[in-house]
């Protein structure tokens, strides 16, 4: 509470915070009235019916179910893969000698800033002369490889503030480097694994380049929306039930977690938290 | 899984096996570094390193297609920058990159300093705009079709219905408003993350602060600009870089609204690249252009380079 609190204020955000929605209303209110309604506009009130006769056609027109499984796959792999990898890798970083350790450190980091288009042409000649386009894993390993340069940043951040009193005493106890890190740093660091799984699981179920590049049938949600609404453009009612389902996993994902994305989002520029 | 028996000398032995002295096997700290490092380094070689280089290399041959590999040199930049069609995604990616961060930062940032004067009551009002960040971009890229639709689209039932249905107009399918159109929807999803950064930084500022301003009969406007302006900058700064990053990169949205066009009106740098290389299989071309891109990307982010490298101990 800063102050006084003008009586304007609470209004004013409240409009347009509900401005701010429509689209999302929009969308869910598409999907439940019938197309003969939702084509003279969503909003329109001269007939008003509720049905739920989208949901349940839509499964058969579109392989919504198969592309909802493609996602899952290839989210939860690739959210998995950092979220063991970039903790043993900030460990040793932070707690390790080992010679082109900084350089290795400042090369991971910096990656951040790449765009996902670099990978395109590259990968896209390399899993062709390996027979990988169509394979999900085509997708999931640029996922992961691109996810390292915040996902270490923001595990050794946290790691900054480890106490080395409790590394030091296991050194004394005679713990060595791999026993350090998997009884004493690992358990204790599963807080920046969590964002770290959180974030990633967003942008891997949401990312949409990828999936419309290297995969042909075995495609994940998003890129399926894209294409079923440059083929079936009438359809809006069942279109709008696909886009519910595409998103429905990541957006109550992101507003349980919502503050892992303002923390995970300065990681991501090199703002510390 | 060959970790396991490193570990077996380890804490997890019975006591008496674990000598004062390091005397059992033991892996050395760099030995072990590079253990733990491998993993991620094939996953960062494959994805990262080897398509950087690859993309370099690739931009200096004429790859059409299936066709074998020729050297060119110099050829495909000095063709694309007497490419009109390039030309313009590059003015389309400075318009697009810089409106959408204005735009977005400064709506967050206004937003966010509203909220913070009544921060427990607008909480919910903060979530319901921070959720359209949390929408996939195809998804939200289909609802913005469903307002820029020409027949029966909300934006020209609004139009109709207020009486100017003179303005009522194709909005996606016109060259003129395709861009701003979807740098509309683009804010739409973006300005959640500025609202979040800038709250975040309004929240940290001291409470004396405002309490020795309003002892010292400070009027709310003044707090606002001399404390709370100044102060929730870190926040500002974060909004700026991330919105310049991802809106360089931009490709979700475009692919979904507009396709590139109109007459390639609406086409970014990321968006000629993906035409070039996977529509026109022209992948030494593309390759050309995205080196442009990775070279504006290194520009714009040169001090957060600076600064992760400075803080890298």
């Amino acid at each position: 509470m800063i102050g006084r609190t003008p009586p304007w204020i609470l209004p004013l955000v409240g409009l347009i915070a509900l401005v701010w929605i429509v689209p999302i209303v929009g969308l869910v209110v598409t999907s439940l009235r019938p197309i003969s309604e939702v084509i003279l506009g969503w909003w329109s009130l001269d007939e008003f019916t509720l049905t739920l006769d989208a949901w349940i056609v839509v499964w058969d027109k579109y392989p919504l179910a198969y592309a909802f499984w493609i996602s899952c796959k290839i989210a939860i792999i690739s959210t998995v893969i950092p979220m063991l990898l970039a903790p043993a890798a900030a460990y040793a970083f932070h707690f390790l000698k080992f010679r082109f350790r900084r350089l290795l450190l400042i090369l991971i980091i910096n990656a951040f800033v790449l765009p996902n288009q670099v990978v395109i042409i590259p990968l896209f000649r390399l899993w062709r002369d390996l027979g990988m386009i169509d394979n999900i894993w085509s997708v999931i390993i640029p996922f992961a490889g691109l996810s390292f340069a915040w996902a270490v940043f923001l595990v050794k951040n946290y790691l900054e503030d480890f106490p080395t009193e409790l590394i030091e005493a296991a050194q004394i106890d005679a713990c060595g480097p791999l026993a350090r890190f998997f009884y004493i740093v690992l358990p204790n660091a599963l807080t920046p694994i969590a964002a770290v799984g959180i974030l990633q699981f967003m942008w891997t179920w949401n990312g949409l380049l990828l999936p419309v590049v290297f995969l042909r049938d075995e495609l994940p949600l998003p890129a399926l929306l894209a294409r079923i609404q440059g083929v079936y453009d009438r359809n809006w009612d069942q279109v709008a039930v696909a886009a519910i389902i595409t998103t429905i996993v990541p957006l109550i994902v992101f507003v349980v977690f919502q503050r892992f994305f303002t923390a995970g989002a300065q990681t991501r520029t090199g703002g510390k938290e | 899984m060959a970790l396991a028996a490193d570990i077996q000398g380890g804490p997890s032995g019975p006591p008496s096996d674990r000598p004062r002295t390091v005397g059992r096997r033991q892996l050395s700290d760099t030995q072990a570094a590079w253990l733990l490092l491998a993993p991620l380094l094939i996953f960062f070689g494959v994805s990262v390193v080897f398509p950087v280089i690859e993309t370099i290399r690739l931009s200096f041959y004429d790859i059409r297609g299936l066709a074998p590999a020729r050297f060119d040199g110099w050829g495909n930049y000095s063709t694309l920058f007497s490419d009109p069609n390039f030309l313009r995604s590059l003015r389309v990616t400075l318009v697009w990159a810089i409106s959408a961060t204005v735009f977005s930062v400064a709506i967050g940032w206004g937003l966010a300093m509203l909220c913070a004067l009544d921060p427990r009551r607008t909480l919910v009002f903060r979530i319901m705009i921070f959720a359209a960040y949390g929408v996939s971009e195809a998804v939200s890229g289909f609802m913005w079709l469903g307002i820029y639709r020409p027949d029966y689209g909300l934006l020209n039932g609004i139009l109709e219905g207020v009486g100017l249905s003179g303005l009522t107009q194709p909005w996606l399918g016109n060259p003129s408003t395709a861009l701003g159109a979807v740098i509309v929807a683009y804010v739409w999803t973006q300005v959640g993350l500025p609202l979040m950064t800038c709250f975040a930084s309004i929240q940290s500022i001291p409470k004396n602060l405002f309490e020795a301003a309003y002892i010292d009969g400070a009027k709310p406007a003044s707090v606002m600009r001399h404390i709370i302006a100044p102060l929730s900058m870190p926040g500002v700064r974060v909004a700026i870089f991330i919105n310049l990053l991802n809106s360089l990169k931009a490709f979700d949205l475009i692919f979904m609204l507009t396709g590139g066009g109109p007459v390639r009106s609406t086409e970014t740098v990321g968006f000629f690249m993906y035409r070039e290389s996977m529509l026109n299989f022209k992948l030494g071309y593309g390759a050309a252009s995205t080196v442009i891109l990775l070279i504006a990307v290194l520009v714009v982010s040169i001090p957060l380079i600076l600064k992760r490298t400075a803080d890298a101990r």
